[in-house]
Protein backbone atom coordinates (compact mmCIF):
# COMPACT_ATOMS: atom_id res chain seq x y z
CA UNK A 1 0.00 0.00 0.00
CA UNK A 2 2.84 2.39 0.90
CA UNK A 3 4.50 1.65 -2.45
CA UNK A 4 1.34 2.52 -4.36
CA UNK A 5 0.87 5.79 -2.45
CA UNK A 6 4.53 6.67 -2.99
CA UNK A 7 4.35 5.89 -6.72
CA UNK A 8 1.14 7.89 -7.17
CA UNK A 9 2.54 10.85 -5.22
CA UNK A 10 5.71 10.77 -7.30
CA UNK A 11 3.70 10.65 -10.55
CA UNK A 12 1.49 13.57 -9.48
CA UNK A 13 4.54 15.59 -8.42
CA UNK A 14 6.30 14.86 -11.70
CA UNK A 15 3.21 15.77 -13.71
CA UNK A 16 2.94 19.01 -11.74
CA UNK A 17 6.59 19.93 -12.32
CA UNK A 18 6.41 18.88 -15.98
CA UNK A 19 3.28 20.95 -16.59
CA UNK A 20 5.03 24.06 -15.34
CA UNK A 21 8.30 23.55 -17.16
CA UNK A 22 6.90 22.51 -20.55
CA UNK A 23 7.03 25.55 -22.82
CA UNK A 24 3.65 26.81 -24.01
CA UNK A 25 2.66 26.46 -27.64
CA UNK A 26 0.64 29.33 -29.00
CA UNK A 27 -1.62 29.68 -32.00
CA UNK A 28 -1.59 33.01 -33.81
CA UNK A 29 -5.00 34.67 -33.48
CA UNK A 30 -6.51 36.39 -36.54
CA UNK A 31 -6.30 40.07 -35.52
CA UNK A 32 -2.54 40.47 -35.72
CA UNK A 33 -0.86 43.58 -37.05
CA UNK A 34 2.45 43.73 -38.89
CA UNK A 35 2.89 47.33 -39.98
CA UNK A 36 5.80 49.37 -41.24
CA UNK A 37 6.51 53.05 -41.62
CA UNK A 38 9.29 55.12 -43.06
CA UNK A 39 9.45 58.47 -44.76
CA UNK A 40 7.48 58.29 -47.99
CA UNK A 41 5.66 55.03 -47.41
CA UNK A 42 3.79 53.02 -44.81
CA UNK A 43 1.76 49.84 -44.91
CA UNK A 44 0.96 46.45 -43.52
CA UNK A 45 1.54 42.81 -44.29
CA UNK A 46 -1.79 41.01 -44.28
CA UNK A 47 -0.55 37.40 -44.09
CA UNK A 48 1.58 36.14 -41.26
CA UNK A 49 2.02 32.63 -39.94
CA UNK A 50 4.34 30.51 -37.87
CA UNK A 51 5.06 28.54 -34.74
CA UNK A 52 5.40 30.26 -31.40
CA UNK A 53 6.63 28.48 -28.31
CA UNK A 54 7.00 30.76 -25.33
CA UNK A 55 6.78 30.60 -21.56
CA UNK A 56 7.82 33.49 -19.34
CA UNK A 57 9.08 30.99 -16.74
CA UNK A 58 11.21 29.09 -19.21
CA UNK A 59 12.44 31.39 -21.94
CA UNK A 60 15.38 29.10 -22.64
CA UNK A 61 12.97 26.72 -24.36
CA UNK A 62 11.17 29.46 -26.32
CA UNK A 63 11.13 29.38 -30.09
CA UNK A 64 9.79 31.71 -32.79
CA UNK A 65 9.56 30.49 -36.37
CA UNK A 66 7.47 32.96 -38.28
CA UNK A 67 6.88 33.84 -41.90
CA UNK A 68 5.41 36.91 -43.58
CA UNK A 69 3.90 36.65 -47.06
CA UNK A 70 5.53 39.43 -49.11
CA UNK A 71 2.69 39.33 -51.65
CA UNK A 72 0.29 40.37 -48.90
CA UNK A 73 1.88 43.83 -48.62
CA UNK A 74 -0.66 46.66 -48.58
CA UNK A 75 0.49 50.26 -48.68
CA UNK A 76 -3.03 51.54 -49.36
CA UNK A 77 -2.10 52.39 -52.95
CA UNK A 78 -2.33 49.94 -55.83
CA UNK A 79 0.63 51.33 -57.75
CA UNK A 80 2.83 51.37 -54.63
CA UNK A 81 1.86 47.75 -53.87
CA UNK A 82 2.88 46.67 -57.37
CA UNK A 83 6.10 48.64 -57.10
CA UNK A 84 6.92 47.16 -53.67
CA UNK A 85 6.46 43.61 -54.96
CA UNK A 86 8.55 44.34 -58.07
CA UNK A 87 12.14 43.38 -58.76
CA UNK A 88 13.53 46.76 -57.59
CA UNK A 89 12.16 46.23 -54.09
CA UNK A 90 11.02 42.98 -52.45
CA UNK A 91 11.05 40.96 -55.68
CA UNK A 92 8.14 38.89 -54.41
CA UNK A 93 8.23 36.53 -57.39
CA UNK A 94 11.72 35.30 -56.35
CA UNK A 95 11.51 35.91 -52.61
CA UNK A 96 7.88 35.44 -51.58
CA UNK A 97 8.55 35.24 -47.83
CA UNK A 98 10.18 37.12 -45.00
CA UNK A 99 11.32 34.64 -42.36
CA UNK A 100 12.45 34.96 -38.80
CA UNK A 101 13.84 32.08 -36.82
CA UNK A 102 14.81 32.68 -33.20
CA UNK A 103 18.09 31.53 -31.67
CA UNK A 104 18.30 33.18 -28.29
CA UNK A 105 15.89 34.80 -25.84
CA UNK A 106 16.77 37.22 -23.06
CA UNK A 107 14.77 38.88 -20.34
CA UNK A 108 15.36 42.64 -20.34
CA UNK A 109 13.66 44.24 -17.34
CA UNK A 110 9.98 43.47 -17.68
CA UNK A 111 10.33 42.85 -21.43
CA UNK A 112 12.21 40.33 -23.56
CA UNK A 113 14.58 40.31 -26.46
CA UNK A 114 14.85 37.67 -29.11
CA UNK A 115 17.86 37.32 -31.36
CA UNK A 116 17.60 35.26 -34.50
CA UNK A 117 18.00 35.03 -38.22
CA UNK A 118 15.95 37.42 -40.28
CA UNK A 119 15.69 36.52 -43.94
CA UNK A 120 14.46 39.22 -46.30
CA UNK A 121 14.91 39.41 -50.06
CA UNK A 122 16.99 36.22 -49.94
CA UNK A 123 19.52 37.74 -47.53
CA UNK A 124 19.83 36.39 -44.00
CA UNK A 125 21.11 38.59 -41.17
CA UNK A 126 21.11 38.37 -37.43
CA UNK A 127 18.49 40.61 -35.84
CA UNK A 128 17.45 41.41 -32.30
CA UNK A 129 13.83 42.21 -31.61
CA UNK A 130 12.67 43.61 -28.27
CA UNK A 131 9.16 42.54 -27.32
CA UNK A 132 6.67 42.30 -24.52
CA UNK A 133 4.21 39.54 -23.74
CA UNK A 134 0.99 40.20 -21.89
CA UNK A 135 -1.07 37.26 -20.77
CA UNK A 136 -4.83 37.55 -20.76
CA UNK A 137 -6.80 34.50 -19.75
CA UNK A 138 -6.15 31.66 -22.13
CA UNK A 139 -4.20 33.87 -24.49
CA UNK A 140 -1.86 36.78 -24.68
CA UNK A 141 -0.34 39.36 -26.97
CA UNK A 142 3.21 39.74 -28.21
CA UNK A 143 4.17 43.30 -29.09
CA UNK A 144 7.38 44.65 -30.48
CA UNK A 145 8.77 47.72 -32.21
CA UNK A 146 12.09 47.61 -34.01
CA UNK A 147 13.96 49.08 -36.96
CA UNK A 148 15.33 47.40 -40.04
CA UNK A 149 17.66 49.05 -42.52
CA UNK A 150 16.39 48.04 -45.95
CA UNK A 151 19.89 48.49 -47.43
CA UNK A 152 21.13 45.56 -45.31
CA UNK A 153 18.81 43.34 -47.33
CA UNK A 154 19.30 44.93 -50.74
CA UNK A 155 15.76 46.30 -50.92
CA UNK A 156 15.52 49.28 -53.24
CA UNK A 157 18.31 51.74 -53.80
CA UNK A 158 19.95 53.58 -50.89
CA UNK A 159 18.55 57.03 -50.08
CA UNK A 160 15.84 58.30 -52.41
CA UNK A 161 12.24 59.07 -51.60
CA UNK A 162 11.75 56.07 -49.33
CA UNK A 163 13.63 56.16 -46.04
CA UNK A 164 16.44 53.65 -45.46
CA UNK A 165 15.38 52.73 -41.94
CA UNK A 166 12.00 51.04 -41.72
CA UNK A 167 10.17 51.03 -38.40
CA UNK A 168 8.23 47.84 -37.84
CA UNK A 169 5.42 47.52 -35.34
CA UNK A 170 4.32 44.00 -34.56
CA UNK A 171 1.33 43.01 -32.48
CA UNK A 172 0.44 39.34 -32.40
CA UNK A 173 -2.42 38.08 -30.26
CA UNK A 174 -2.15 34.37 -29.45
CA UNK A 175 -4.26 31.67 -27.91
CA UNK A 176 -3.06 28.54 -26.18
CA UNK A 177 -2.90 25.42 -28.39
CA UNK B 1 -26.62 84.03 -69.09
CA UNK B 2 -25.36 83.53 -65.54
CA UNK B 3 -28.62 81.89 -64.43
CA UNK B 4 -28.72 79.57 -67.44
CA UNK B 5 -25.12 78.46 -67.06
CA UNK B 6 -25.56 77.98 -63.31
CA UNK B 7 -28.70 75.91 -63.84
CA UNK B 8 -26.87 73.89 -66.50
CA UNK B 9 -23.98 73.35 -64.06
CA UNK B 10 -26.26 72.18 -61.25
CA UNK B 11 -28.20 69.84 -63.50
CA UNK B 12 -24.99 68.49 -65.08
CA UNK B 13 -23.58 67.88 -61.61
CA UNK B 14 -26.69 66.01 -60.49
CA UNK B 15 -26.75 63.92 -63.68
CA UNK B 16 -23.05 63.14 -63.30
CA UNK B 17 -23.61 62.16 -59.66
CA UNK B 18 -26.47 59.83 -60.59
CA UNK B 19 -24.46 58.30 -63.43
CA UNK B 20 -21.58 57.76 -60.97
CA UNK B 21 -23.86 55.96 -58.51
CA UNK B 22 -25.18 53.71 -61.28
CA UNK B 23 -21.61 53.02 -62.37
CA UNK B 24 -20.62 52.23 -58.78
CA UNK B 25 -23.43 49.64 -58.58
CA UNK B 26 -22.39 48.06 -61.89
CA UNK B 27 -18.73 48.05 -60.81
CA UNK B 28 -19.55 46.46 -57.46
CA UNK B 29 -21.70 43.75 -59.01
CA UNK B 30 -19.03 42.84 -61.57
CA UNK B 31 -15.86 43.17 -59.48
CA UNK B 32 -17.21 42.72 -55.95
CA UNK B 33 -15.73 45.94 -54.61
CA UNK B 34 -17.66 49.21 -54.29
CA UNK B 35 -15.30 51.14 -51.97
CA UNK B 36 -18.47 52.42 -50.26
CA UNK B 37 -16.50 53.40 -47.15
CA UNK B 38 -14.44 55.87 -49.20
CA UNK B 39 -16.70 56.77 -52.14
CA UNK B 40 -19.94 57.40 -50.25
CA UNK B 41 -23.06 58.19 -52.35
CA UNK B 42 -23.56 61.59 -50.66
CA UNK B 43 -19.90 62.44 -51.28
CA UNK B 44 -20.13 61.43 -54.95
CA UNK B 45 -23.22 63.60 -55.49
CA UNK B 46 -21.66 66.54 -53.62
CA UNK B 47 -18.38 66.41 -55.59
CA UNK B 48 -20.23 66.06 -58.91
CA UNK B 49 -22.44 69.00 -58.03
CA UNK B 50 -19.38 71.02 -57.04
CA UNK B 51 -17.71 70.19 -60.38
CA UNK B 52 -20.86 71.26 -62.26
CA UNK B 53 -21.08 74.58 -60.40
CA UNK B 54 -17.37 75.30 -60.95
CA UNK B 55 -17.86 74.55 -64.66
CA UNK B 56 -20.84 76.94 -64.74
CA UNK B 57 -18.88 79.74 -63.08
CA UNK B 58 -15.94 79.21 -65.45
CA UNK B 59 -18.24 79.17 -68.47
CA UNK B 60 -19.85 82.41 -67.39
CA UNK B 61 -16.47 84.05 -66.61
CA UNK B 62 -14.95 82.93 -69.94
CA UNK B 63 -17.94 84.22 -71.88
CA UNK B 64 -17.45 87.61 -70.21
CA UNK B 65 -13.70 87.82 -70.74
CA UNK B 66 -13.02 85.96 -73.99
CA UNK B 67 -16.05 86.75 -76.15
CA UNK B 68 -16.14 84.59 -79.31
CA UNK B 69 -13.29 82.38 -78.18
CA UNK B 70 -14.89 81.50 -74.86
CA UNK B 71 -16.61 78.34 -76.16
CA UNK B 72 -13.49 76.58 -77.43
CA UNK B 73 -11.33 77.73 -74.52
CA UNK B 74 -13.91 76.51 -72.00
CA UNK B 75 -14.26 73.14 -73.74
CA UNK B 76 -10.49 72.64 -73.75
CA UNK B 77 -10.18 73.66 -70.09
CA UNK B 78 -13.03 71.34 -69.07
CA UNK B 79 -11.61 68.33 -70.92
CA UNK B 80 -7.98 68.93 -69.88
CA UNK B 81 -8.91 69.47 -66.22
CA UNK B 82 -11.10 66.33 -66.24
CA UNK B 83 -8.21 64.39 -67.73
CA UNK B 84 -5.63 65.84 -65.31
CA UNK B 85 -7.85 65.10 -62.32
CA UNK B 86 -7.55 61.34 -62.92
CA UNK B 87 -4.08 61.48 -61.36
CA UNK B 88 -5.71 61.97 -57.95
CA UNK B 89 -7.30 58.48 -57.63
CA UNK B 90 -4.04 56.88 -58.76
CA UNK B 91 -2.09 58.75 -56.09
CA UNK B 92 -4.67 58.34 -53.34
CA UNK B 93 -3.70 56.32 -50.28
CA UNK B 94 -6.55 54.18 -48.97
CA UNK B 95 -7.01 52.75 -45.47
CA UNK B 96 -5.07 49.51 -44.98
CA UNK B 97 -8.25 47.50 -44.39
CA UNK B 98 -9.15 47.96 -48.05
CA UNK B 99 -8.04 44.64 -49.53
CA UNK B 100 -7.66 45.67 -53.18
CA UNK B 101 -6.59 49.30 -53.61
CA UNK B 102 -5.55 48.34 -57.14
CA UNK B 103 -9.23 48.40 -58.16
CA UNK B 104 -9.91 51.90 -56.82
CA UNK B 105 -8.83 53.96 -59.87
CA UNK B 106 -11.02 51.73 -62.08
CA UNK B 107 -14.03 52.90 -60.11
CA UNK B 108 -13.17 56.57 -59.72
CA UNK B 109 -11.45 57.52 -62.99
CA UNK B 110 -14.58 57.22 -65.22
CA UNK B 111 -16.51 59.31 -62.68
CA UNK B 112 -14.11 62.18 -63.29
CA UNK B 113 -15.40 62.47 -66.88
CA UNK B 114 -19.11 62.32 -66.05
CA UNK B 115 -19.53 66.06 -65.20
CA UNK B 116 -17.98 67.05 -68.55
CA UNK B 117 -20.09 64.48 -70.42
CA UNK B 118 -23.26 65.69 -68.69
CA UNK B 119 -22.32 69.32 -69.43
CA UNK B 120 -21.77 68.69 -73.14
CA UNK B 121 -24.96 66.58 -73.35
CA UNK B 122 -27.24 69.08 -71.63
CA UNK B 123 -25.70 72.30 -72.89
CA UNK B 124 -27.76 72.56 -76.13
CA UNK B 125 -30.91 72.60 -73.96
CA UNK B 126 -29.76 75.69 -72.07
CA UNK B 127 -27.21 77.61 -74.11
CA UNK B 128 -27.39 77.75 -77.86
CA UNK B 129 -24.32 78.44 -79.92
CA UNK B 130 -25.00 81.66 -81.85
CA UNK B 131 -23.18 80.41 -84.94
CA UNK B 132 -25.05 77.10 -85.02
CA UNK B 133 -28.31 78.95 -84.43
CA UNK B 134 -27.57 81.29 -87.31
CA UNK B 135 -26.63 78.42 -89.62
CA UNK B 136 -29.79 76.47 -88.87
CA UNK B 137 -32.18 79.36 -89.07
CA UNK B 138 -30.50 81.50 -91.73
Amino acid sequence: MKKIVFTLTTLVALAFVFAFTLPSNWSIAPKYNISFTTSGVSGIFKKFDGNIVFDEQNIGAAKFDVTIDVNSINTGNGMQNKHAKGSDWFDAARYPSIKFSSQKFMKVGTAYQVTGNLQVHGITKSASIPFTFKRAGNGGTFEGIFNVNRNDFGIGKPAGEVGDVIKLVVSVPVTKK
Amino acid sequence: MFKRSLFLGILSGLFAGMASLVYQKVYASSLGEDFASIARPAGIIAISLFAGIVAALLYWAFSKWLGNKSEIVFNIVLVVSSFASILAPFAMKLPFDIETPELFPGLIVPMHFFPALAWFTLKPLFIRSERAYQKIFA
